[in-house]
């Protein structure tokens, strides 16, 4: 007998394999075998003190737009108040520290700053600087970024007419060969028109550029897309890989009459059509609020997750369909994705579900789906304790709810959201914005806790730019990600979610992979060579550079 | 080995155990076939103050020499050898096969020449490849693999020692670049050069970014790798979960478990956790604590005096420009894990403490000289660097068809050449019989030296290979 067989006096079996974080619920859901995230909400010790509250008109939006307005490549953050003010914040986080965040003047007016339910970031002027179009209950505005987190309004300048209606959803996109970019504004009730609210969805409206003979760009003539049916989400998309963005819209039932989920074609020089049911689009009626945007199997063809009252949508085209017709399938119960209630708490009435995202937020390489959910006041027939959703993408394709386990679960009502790393640590970081409640500003521990951050995955940030060219930011360009023999890709979009967009660096988890090869197919369906880069860093691509370059926050 | 209390042995010792007739008797009959059989509790170990170098090392050497079998989980019909977990396209009909993998029956099957633990002959040669998902057909095709020699691993603890401390000190000059151009607000370069080795330049600029274009022998992420021919691997337990996986089919939960497969038996053999963090620390250390290469003693005078001039020769021919004759290391003491590795393999951070091996207790290392700074004298005949070493004129050493990991196949990090007396053939491939074609083979930034010892005289040439056949790995 050898000398390991004398220890082995002492035999422990280790056939229990390793458990993670159980949820404890009494339905005996699944547990995620992938890791879960630890969140820290630290909103007010980072000091962001923001509401975003009002009356019924403030019942849905509630964004932020995460971007990095003062070129230091950290996040900051601008956050719609309602009848609040909205706020601006200057990211001042320390490189994998606590998060931390000083509020800066928007130099907006009172009047200005008010009434506003969302907002997205676009660079709309190619400066490279971020700008900024601002969502209200009233006139919209496009802020101008003149650096430094300073704004001006820039409606006048650009000919646009920032209307009087209640916007409620943004999206944008570079239409074939322009060099500006094409801006579409959903709108909510038309509260002026008799019967109003029932019935009385206002039309959506699509600003295309037009460039002056001496080359100034303006928006004086937007194109009405009517019907209109409330739309609470917009997103230019390539659904069918034609290289041509085309415009979902989701739509609130509860207002409208006879309409439904809408998809426009948007084609370059003809008046946007949407898609009927002879084009093969099918009637879906649901409460929409927040779209989600992700190509999960890599086929070319996105999925789209769609939030509601209720169960969420996880569209994914047919198999009978093809690229000529939209024809998509339901396939949220099969991969566990329908969050239709609330996952813990005694309340079983259904969900309200508001901004959606997909981000790898434990860095396995899987994408995740985070769900912002809140009763839209008081609706007795829905769950008032409601929380958020993080549904953690598993091995076999489906999705294991955790919102607890992670610590996101506070008895909030979530509307708008983003996710991003703020503090530049790897860990993707979560902000909140919640109705007539503190923002939630979630800081992400990995496995480890406020002392001591444990990372998870290994991980890429890729910012995209396009130097010397229109669309600086490559609105429209995918970004492939390969390691070993797996890709994952995710496209530069501007819009989606509720009243909330982000711009900034590309975050990728990459699993146990040490290195990854990254590729870009432009806006304009070129691709790039190869960019070989290590994980666990952020890299910038630019448009015809050799080389990626490297950005340290240290 | 050092004596061990038996309590504390029993505490952190345990055997694994995967069906339940053996978790109805667990106490494994002595003529089991289970080559996996003891687990050490590492996270116990590196908090009971206790030297683990004992019980690792004892542990290690067992597994290392241990034929597999397919009651450890030997063969992996469902997965390719691929460092990142992936699944085959079609399975094989054969459990092991030498191109696609798994390649061997135990570590010691290759590494075996002169002892356990060092190099191989030709004859055990393998073939490195991420591509391979059919075993059918792709590895009749050459652009998928790269056929290589068995490294020697002796001294190999010292050798990432040395590599985590340039490392270590590399990213500081990066830091420290960086910092400048943000204080100056205008781009600043810096000259990377750590332990008098160079490895190009980098560029910062004020807002953060960093132009790495002109990095020389090193990867982007500044992380030096110092193992395998080729030089692409950060630590040893990188390579040893790597190795177990692509040579034995033996998968290490630390990367195949479910945490990052979402299965707990990824290679579908029906053996599940095949190997644990434990028992790659144990491989881990008994590696690291290998004894270094030495000079052979005692040799006749002609040989002495030869190598002696060989030596010099050496130097003057420019070969110890990269083949360094020692490098200096700060401490001696061996983290497991290691401070860089990444996801997949154990980290520092997955622990509450690593694991640290004092490999000044061991008696070897005594013998090692000191510089006047205290510091190790690590005689490596190496400089932890990647080089072009091949060209058109002489393209021996770029007969490959495929880079790896980013690294193009005509470049190579410095073959360490301590212990070369002891572990011919030579080169990446291994098809060079004698040092005098390995020498001859140099091509790309060896170029000149090359030239030199081809213009040496019949003696100097012989002195140098008088030299090199001195370094040997002890018996």
């Amino acid at each position: 007998m050898n000398f390991w067989h004398l220890c082995s006096n002492v035999l422990l079996g280790l056939a229990a394999t390793t458990a993670f974080n159980s949820t404890g619920h009494a339905d005996n859901r699944r547990t995620s075998q992938a890791p879960v995230p630890v969140f820290a909400e630290e909103a007010g010790a980072a000091g962001i003190n923001h509401t975003y509250d009002g009356a019924w008109e403030f019942f849905v939006g509630g964004g932020v737009a995460v971007f990095d307005c003062n070129g230091d490549r950290r996040p900051d953050l601008f956050l719609a108040g309602g009848n609040n003010p909205a706020q601006l914040f200057v990211n001042q986080s320390a490189s994998g520290g606590a998060l931390r965040f000083s509020p800066k003047e928007t130099g907006l007016s009172g009047k200005q700053s008010a009434k506003v339910l969302g907002a997205y970031p676009l660079d709309f002027n190619n400066d490279d600087r971020l700008d900024l179009v601002v969502l209200r209950l009233g006139e919209n505005l496009l802020l101008e970024g003149k650096g430094d987190c300073t704004f001006e309004i820039a409606n006048r300048a650009l000919g646009f007419d920032g209307g009087r209606e209640w916007t409620t959803s943004f999206s944008a996109t570079y239409e074939a060969a322009s060099d500006h970019p094409t801006l579409a504004f959903g709108n909510y009730v038309d509260r002026s028109q008799p019967g109003s609210p029932w019935g009385t969805c206002h039309d959506n409206f699509l600003f295309r550029p037009e460039l002056s003979a001496a080359g100034q760009v303006s928006y004086p003539n937007p194109v009405r897309l009517s019907p209109g049916y409330c739309s609470l989400s917009m997103l230019f998309t390539d659904w069918n890989r034609s290289g041509e963005q085309s415009l979902r819209i989701s739509n609130d039932r509860h207002y409208y009459r006879g309409g439904q989920e809408q998809l426009w074609a948007v084609s370059p020089n003809r008046p946007p059509r949407p898609f009927r049911k002879t084009d093969g689009w099918q009637h879906l009626k649901i409460w929409g609020m927040g779209i989600a945007s992700i190509d999960l199997d890599v086929d070319g063809f996105p999925e789209y997750a769609l939030t509601s009252m209720g169960d969420t949508k996880l569209q994914t085209l047919d198999v009978e369909a093809d690229e000529t017709v939209p024809v998509y399938q339901d396939i949220a119960f099969d991969l566990g994705l329908t969050a239709h209630r609330p996952y813990t708490g005694d309340d079983l009435k259904p969900s309200t579900g508001w901004h959606s995202e997909f981000q790898d937020v434990n860095n396995d390489g899987l994408w995740d789906l985070f769900i912002a959910k809140g009763n839209v006041e008081a609706m007795p027939d829905f769950a008032a304790y409601d929380p958020d959703n993080l549904l953690i993408g598993q091995w076999d394709g489906k999705f294991v709810e955790a919102g607890d386990v992670a610590g996101i679960d506070l008895d909030r009502r979530g509307r708008g959201a983003g996710l991003a790393d703020f503090n530049a640590d790897g860990l993707l970081d979560l902000i909140v914005v919640n109705r007539a409640a503190p923002v939630s500003l979630f800081r992400n521990l990995g496995e480890g806790t406020t002392a001591t951050v444990k990372p998870l995955g290994n991980w890429i940030a890729i910012d995209v730019r396009q130097p010397g060219r229109a669309n600086t930011r490559a609105v429209g360009a995918k970004i492939s990600v390969k390691t070993g023999n797996r890709t994952v890709v995710k496209d530069i979009q501007i819009g989606a979610g509720h009243a909330s967009g982000q711009l900034g660096f590309v975050h990728f988890g990459l699993g146990v992979a040490e290195r990854a090869n990254i590729r870009i197919k432009w806006p304009d369906g070129d691709w790039s060579h190869g960019y070989r880069v290590f994980a666990n860093g952020h890299v910038i691509i630019e448009r015809g550079a050799e080389k990626a370059h490297l950005w340290y926050p240290e | 080995m050092t004596p061990v209390s038996r309590a504390a042995l029993l505490s952190l010792v345990f055997t694994l155990v995967f069906d339940s007739k053996v978790l109805a008797d667990p106490d494994l009959p002595p003529w089991s076939e289970r080559a996996i059989q003891d687990d050490i509790d590492i996270e116990s170990l590196a908090t009971s103050g206790q030297d683990p170098i004992p019980l690792l090392q004892a542990l290690g050497e067992h597994l290392f020499a241990a034929k597999f079998t397919s009651l450890d989980g030997a063969g992996r019909p469902d997965a390719t050898g691929a460092s990142v977990p992936t699944k085959v396209r079609r399975q094989s009909h054969l459990r092991f096969q030498r191109l696609a993998g798994p390649d061997a029956n135990a570590c010691a099957s290759c590494h075996n020449e002169p002892v356990v633990g060092g190099a191989g002959a030709f004859t055990a040669n393998v073939f490195v490849s991420e591509g391979f998902e059919s075993a059918d057909f792709d590895t009749i095709d050459p652009q998928f693999s790269n056929e290589r020699n068995t490294n020697a691993i002796q001294g190999a603890g010292l050798i990432e020692l040395l590599a985590r401390e340039m490392t270590a000190d590399l990213r500081r000059q990066r830091h420290d670049v960086l910092s400048l151009a943000r204080r100056n607000g205008r781009p600043e370069t810096a000259d990377l050069e750590t332990k008098g080795i160079s490895f190009g330049r980098l560029t910062a600029y004020p807002d953060g970014t960093l132009d790495v274009s002109r990095l020389d022998g090193i990867d982007d992420d500044l992380t030096i790798r110092p193992f395998s021919q080729k030089g692409v691997f950060a630590s040893l337990r990188q390579f040893t979960v790597n190795a177990m996986n692509a040579h034995h089919g033996i998968q290490a939960s630390e990367r195949f478990g479910p945490r990052w497969t979402g299965t707990d038996d990824f290679d579908a053999d029906g053996v599940s956790a095949e190997m644990t963090p434990g028992q790659i620390s144990a491989l881990v250390a008994w590696q690291a604590t290998l004894p270094a290469p030495t000079r052979k003693k005692n040799l006749p005078d002609i040989w002495q005096s030869a190598s002696t001039r060989g030596e010099s020769v050496f130097g003057e021919i420019g070969c110890a420009s990269c083949h360094v004759p020692a490098l200096p290391l700060e401490s001696l003491i061996f983290h497991d894990p290691g401070p860089f590795d990444t996801a997949g393999t154990l980290r520092q951070s997955d622990m509450e403490k690593p694991l640290a091996l004092d490999l000044a207790t061991l008696d070897w290392i005594k013998s090692l000289p000191r510089d006047e700074r205290g510091r190790t004298l690590v005689p490596l005949f190496g400089d932890l660097k990647r080089h072009k070493i091949a060209d058109a004129q002489n393209e021996t050493y770029g007969n490959e068809l495929l880079a790896q990991r980013f690294v193009a196949r005509d470049v190579f990090i410095t073959a360490e050449l301590w212990g070369i007396g002891s572990t011919a053939p030579y080169g990446h491939r291994g098809d060079l019989t004698t040092l005098n074609e390995a020498i001859l083979a140099h091509g790309g930034d060896a170029t000149q030296s090359r030239k030199d010892y081809s213009a040496l005289s019949e003696s100097d040439r012989q002195s140098v290979i008088a030299f090199l056949r001195s370094l040997e790995i002890a018996q």
